[in-house]
């Protein structure tokens, strides 16, 4: 089994709980259940290999030589990942079903999660940085979305825009070190990368490497200074904070500096900044904690202080220590998401989470109050539980320090004060809930919670007993294949007891438990100081300084931004200008080699019908007809250009467009106003004189050095093939409808869509016919004069016919598609010149868009067809019949892919003309001038 | 013999086109200048016939074709537009 | 013959940038126009300037580039709907806000003349 199923699987999830029926809730959850499901499985079923050792990887290349390839790979440290992301889901599905009200749009709450976990598993396996980061960046914007669930809340929305601004600011961060790490590794393949040894440490650009990885891990995993955001988060549904503001997405930071671990740290730079950050996280998490009222309060500092704890971990180097970093990720995700789940039962129950209020629970909800009691324990590090087992291997490894120097001491000592803090913060989450005295002014009587709401967080609470007794037969071999992908090899004998004897790590957590049941004991003293300070909303802060970044870039663009388009295309030529003249300076304007051809008269004579008609265009621009008028000699003498030199086809095309386009500007005169007023002063028009002047200098420049240059084709082979391999001898034909169809249904894609925009642009558009023409003089009152429409009328099977021709022959002659569609487009145009809409309607129902539907699907159609042969997209096939009467002919899937052209042009040229026509059908308004 | 006929043919298409231009800027109104576009159009397919008769190859006829058909529709727009304002009602 | 070639890209080029830095929409749609003529022979005679061998098996022994002549034949269909779109969101902006100009306000001397009225 694929492993890309772990994560495609969950994301097709994301629309499964949308199909269910919302209002059968038990419905929901099964379907939105089963899919995660599914992907569990096939980890387990790849779980043995992963812990023996093996990499499972899949890799599909996309654009290989920038580095972009889809790639997943597992190893010990994904999987273990991916077992929390996806156990831990499942058990909030279930308790989310008994959370939600019936009031909450459970189906995108679902929707929602399971877009995060689908994230997260893109993240922790990811082969390819890049991959990882995007994955990264959706856990943010799920995030976003969970956080601001209940969106009608001020708070929620506040906490869910700050969560975004931190981590994606962070994830900015990351996307720059990411890139960095590919360059100097040249590869973005996580492999690669992991295998590039000493590499980036040893390289120039490590230090500024590791500040933007760490920035992006430390914002995601709510680190000192970065932390504030985690707190606000928790507006978040209690099932969110329980998944991803404990147990995964804010170990994603940490999931990050793990998978660097090999790459990035053996750097004094590495140890210094990440275990100081941990250790200052970790006390202040911790101390914070302690004074925090509302229970999500305090679970959300106390998680903070328990990420700074693993984070120091990390930073500290050793090898135990990345293990014990490890198991501490486990062993704080199983029992901080039981003891969020337990607070949103007694939110539930109670309608508040303020502890001062909610006091003496144990009575009426026992079974509850036994679960978070041993959860809690579990937190603060109480022996025969798991979280005891990873503390104990935190004290060890801070005596092991040396990072800091003669000052190292202090580090095992702020490790015990804050397993003090940890100790007293569990014990009043204990203490002040379930027991001391009866709840206050409660609105309603508690009780316990439905059955099934329990099991998720009874799960959990069985794990953390059982690793705590049997932690090398749950978790050994687990920790084993992780700590071998963090630390790349090597790994040390993991001390997996629950008894190490009488050591210095045992003391340690001796006096942490006996100190917080000090700190708890005296605890009115420290409120009483703490009431001293006064206590800064981070909200607050964070909008003055969100408030100030938006001014000082109003500023800027205050500075920058006139909001007038004169004046950006003035400074986008300067600068196109420096770009275009820069390269000019160092090269010489001849070429070598190169034969001047001689100027011929006629060449002469084309040069300069072009060049005065197009001058003459910008003297009379303000003369708008005329200029119409000039503006179609241009484009006339370009096409004889083609013609002259050996291009028919573009010669046809351009002669078609250039019609198209008369009538186009003609219709546009007739809605715009009818002069151009002066305004341009002096100097604006020397300006813009020289900024001309300069551009057509350098234009022409490039195009004499082009000229002169002797030039190397890749047009060899198309002419060489065009005949065996496409079956045309038009090869310009057979480049756009065979070798590169690819890119013409790109084009014709384009077209169509343009069309679909014009179309839409014209949607209830008021507009200012003029009474009079630009003289002043009434206009005519014979709408259709007689010739015109006898003329247009009988020029229609004539054009029509012309147009079939050259559309058949085009695969041989000069002459296609798109020529054949533009000269079908003005014949029918003509016939709306000559006889109006309604004649036209009457006669001839014709739907534009089906036009460009149904030559798309053609072209579509025609690639997808070789797929049935077994050939890539678009391979072509054709070959030679006879028949009777016709004789000899050729039949190519081109044509049929050139049909479609045809049609999409058609379509598109009479969707914008006749909808720009049609404007006028609807009654008048009449002459307004601004 | 042919082909010297052919260039002297397309001499006198050029002068011919100059001076039409000339009309076409000049003017003086806007009915000589799509009189005088007309005629250029009408030149250019002159123009490209004598260019494929030199050339001794057919392959440009179809654009002289296509000037003939739909580079006077161009001009019955202009008047069009001229005489009605809204060429297509 | 070159010296000619690059004489009316350059020129087309200029006069193109002159228009589209008017402040009108109309005669920014004829600028763009003249640019896409200016790009569009750029295109073409990065394949080489040749006479008489157009790129028609059969028709010659010898044959031009015909690359640079597939692209630009796309590149003026194109360049024709973009243009139309460019038209189409100035007659809207003319309808919507009621002048022509290209930054959508008029200049204050109109303003003056409303208020007269």
């Amino acid at each position: 089994m694929n492993i890309a199923w772990i994560i495609v699987l969950p994301l097709l999830g994301v629309i499964a709980p949308l199909l269910a029926n919302p209002t059968r809730r038990n419905q929901v959850a099964w379907i939105t259940a089963v899919l995660p499901f599914a992907a569990l499985l096939i980890t387990l079923y790849h779980a043995p290999a992963i812990l023996a050792g093996e990499v499972v990887q899949q890799t599909w290349y996309w654009i290989p030589q920038i580095g972009l390839t889809l790639s997943f790979r597992m190893d010990g440290l994904a999987l273990l990942f991916t077992l929390l992301i996806l156990g831990i889901g499942l058990l909030i599905i279930l308790y989310a079903r008994y959370y939600l009200s019936s009031k909450d749009p459970m189906g995108r709450f679902y929707s929602y999660l399971i877009l995060f976990m689908a994230a997260m598993l893109g993240i922790v396996n990811s082969g390819n940085l890049l991959q990882m980061w995007a994955f990264w960046e959706l856990t943010s914007i799920s995030s976003f979305l969970l956080i601001g669930f209940w969106s009608s809340t001020g708070k929620a929305r506040k906490g869910a825009r700050m969560a975004l601004t931190i981590t994606g600011a962070g994830g900015l961060a990351l996307l720059a070190g990411i890139l960095l790490i590919g360059k100097v590794v040249g590869s973005l393949e996580l492999e690669a990368v992991l295998n590039s040894g000493r590499l980036l440490v040893e390289h120039q650009w490590y230090p500024v490497i590791l500040a933007l990885v760490l920035i992006g891990a430390f914002t995601k995993s709510a680190q000192f200074p970065f932390h504030f955001w985690l707190p606000h988060a928790m507006s978040a549904p209690t099932p969110v904070s329980a998944y991803l503001h404990s147990a995964t997405m804010v170990k994603a930071g940490i999931f990050l500096l793990a998978r660097m671990f090999p790459v990035l740290s053996g750097h004094d730079a590495w140890f210094v900044t990440v275990s100081l950050v941990g250790l200052a996280t970790l006390l202040l998490g911790a101390y914070t904690a302690l004074f925090k009222h509302d229970l999500k309060g305090l679970l959300a500092y106390s998680t903070i202080s328990h990420l700074g704890l693993i984070t120091l971990l990390l930073g500290m180097g050793t090898e135990l220590a990345a293990v014990a970093a490890l198991f501490h990720i486990v062993n704080h995700a199983v029992f901080k998401a039981s003891l969020f789940m337990g607070v949103g039962i007694i939110d539930h129950e109670t309608g508040t989470r303020d502890m001062r209020q909610i006091n003496g629970l144990f009575k009426y909800m026992p079974h509850t109050a036994v679960l978070c009691i041993v959860a809690a324990l579990s937190m603060a590090g109480v022996p025969l539980l798991n979280g005891f087992l990873s503390k104990e291997m935190f004290f060890a490894e801070t005596l092991e320090q040396s990072a800091i120097g003669a000052l190292s001491w202090l580090i095992p000592l702020l490790a015990t004060i804050a397993g003090a803090l940890s100790v007293a913060y569990s014990l009043r989450f204990i203490h002040d809930v379930f027991f001391n005295g009866e709840p206050k002014g409660l609105k309603k009587t508690p009780h316990e919670p439905p059955r099934y709401m329990r099991i998720p967080v009874e799960v959990l609470v069985a794990l953390c007993i059982l690793v705590g007794i049997f932690p090398a037969l749950l978790v050994g071999d687990l920790l084993k294949s992780a700590g071998v992908a963090v630390l790349g090899g090597t790994l040390p004998y993991i001390p997996l007891y629950i008894w190490h004897g009488f050591n210095l790590p045992l003391l340690m957590s001796a006096l942490a438990l006996a100190g917080g049941i000090g700190i708890y004991a005296r605890r009115k003293v420290l409120f009483q100081f703490q009431s001293h300070f006064k206590e800064v909303d981070a909200n607050e802060r964070f909008d003055a300084w969100l408030y100030q970044v938006i001014t000082f870039i109003r500023r800027i663009e205050a500075l920058i931004d006139k909001r007038s388009l004169q004046y950006y295309l003035a400074w986008l030529s300067v600068a196109l200008l420096i770009l275009l003249a820069a390269p000019l300076l160092n090269l010489s304007l001849v070429g070598d080699n190169v034969v001047i051809t001689p100027l011929t008269a006629e060449v002469w004579a084309g040069t300069a019908l072009i060049a005065i008609a197009a001058l003459a265009t910008v003297v009379n621009n303000r003369r708008r007809l005329f200029a119409a008028l000039l503006i179609s000699i241009v484009g006339l003498g370009v096409s004889l250009a083609f013609a002259r030199f050996s291009a028919p086809d573009l010669a046809l095309t351009q002669i078609s467009v250039e019609v198209i386009t008369t009538i186009l500007l003609l219709l546009a005169l007739f809605f715009l106003p009818q002069t151009t007023p002066k305004e341009s002063k002096p100097g604006r028009l020397l300006r813009d004189i020289g900024l001309a002047g300069i551009f057509g200098g350098i234009m022409a420049t490039l195009t004499y050095a082009m000229l002169t240059r002797p030039i190397e084709t890749i047009s060899d082979y198309f002419l060489a093939n065009s005949k065996t391999g496409g079956g045309g001898t038009n090869v310009v034909n057979v480049i756009l409808v065979d070798f590169r169809g690819f890119d013409t249904f790109g084009e014709i894609t384009v077209l169509g869509i343009a069309a679909l925009g014009i179309y839409k642009l014209t949607a209830g558009m008021r507009l200012f016919l003029p009474a009079t023409n630009e003289d002043g003089l009434p206009w005519s009152r014979d709408k259709y004069p007689l010739i015109l429409k006898q003329v247009s009328q009988s020029i229609l099977p004539l054009a029509l016919l012309i147009s079939a021709y050259i559309f058949l022959r085009g695969h041989n002659l000069p002459g296609g598609g798109f020529i054949a569609g533009l000269i079908t487009a003005i014949a029918i145009v003509q016939q709306y010149i000559g006889h109006g809409n309604d004649w036209i309607q009457k006669r001839f129902y014709a739907n534009y868009v089906g036009f460009i539907a149904a030559g798309l699907s053609i072209a579509l159609l025609t690639g997808l067809g070789s797929w049935l042969w077994q050939k890539p997209f678009l391979t072509s096939w054709f070959d030679y019949f006879t028949w009777p009467v016709f004789g000899k002919f050729e039949l190519a899937s081109a044509m049929l892919f050139d049909l479609g052209v045809y049609l999409t042009v058609v379509g598109a040229a009479m969707l914008i003309l006749a909808k720009l026509g049609q404007l006028t059908v609807v009654e008048p308004y009449s002459e307004k001038e601004d | 013999m042919l082909d010297s006929i052919v260039y002297v043919t397309m001499g006198f298409i050029g002068v011919a086109m100059v001076g039409t231009f000339w009309r076409l800027i000049k003017g003086p109104t806007i009915v000589d200048r799509v009189i005088a576009m007309d005629k250029l159009f009408v030149y250019s397919i002159g123009l490209i016939l004598c260019l494929g008769m030199a050339e001794h190859t057919s392959l440009y006829y179809e654009a002289a074709l296509l000037i003939a058909t739909l580079g006077f529709i161009s001009t019955t727009a202009m008047c069009k537009y001229l005489l009605r304002g809204d060429i297509i009602e | 013959m070159e010296i000619a070639i690059a004489f009316c890209i350059g020129l087309l080029s200029a006069c193109g940038l002159f228009l589209i830095l008017r402040g009108r929409t109309y005669p920014v749609v004829l600028g763009l126009t003249l640019l896409t003529y200016a790009v569009n022979l750029f295109l073409f005679a990065s394949g080489q300037l040749v006479k008489g061998q157009p790129p028609i098996l059969g028709s010659g022994s010898s044959y031009t580039d015909p690359l640079p002549q597939a692209l630009v034949l796309t590149a003026i269909v194109i360049g024709f709907a973009m243009t139309a779109f460019v038209v189409i969101l100035a007659i809207r902006a003319r309808a919507d806000l009621g002048n022509d100009h290209v930054d959508g306000k008029s200049k204050p001397k109109d303003i003056t003349k409303e208020v007269e009225q």
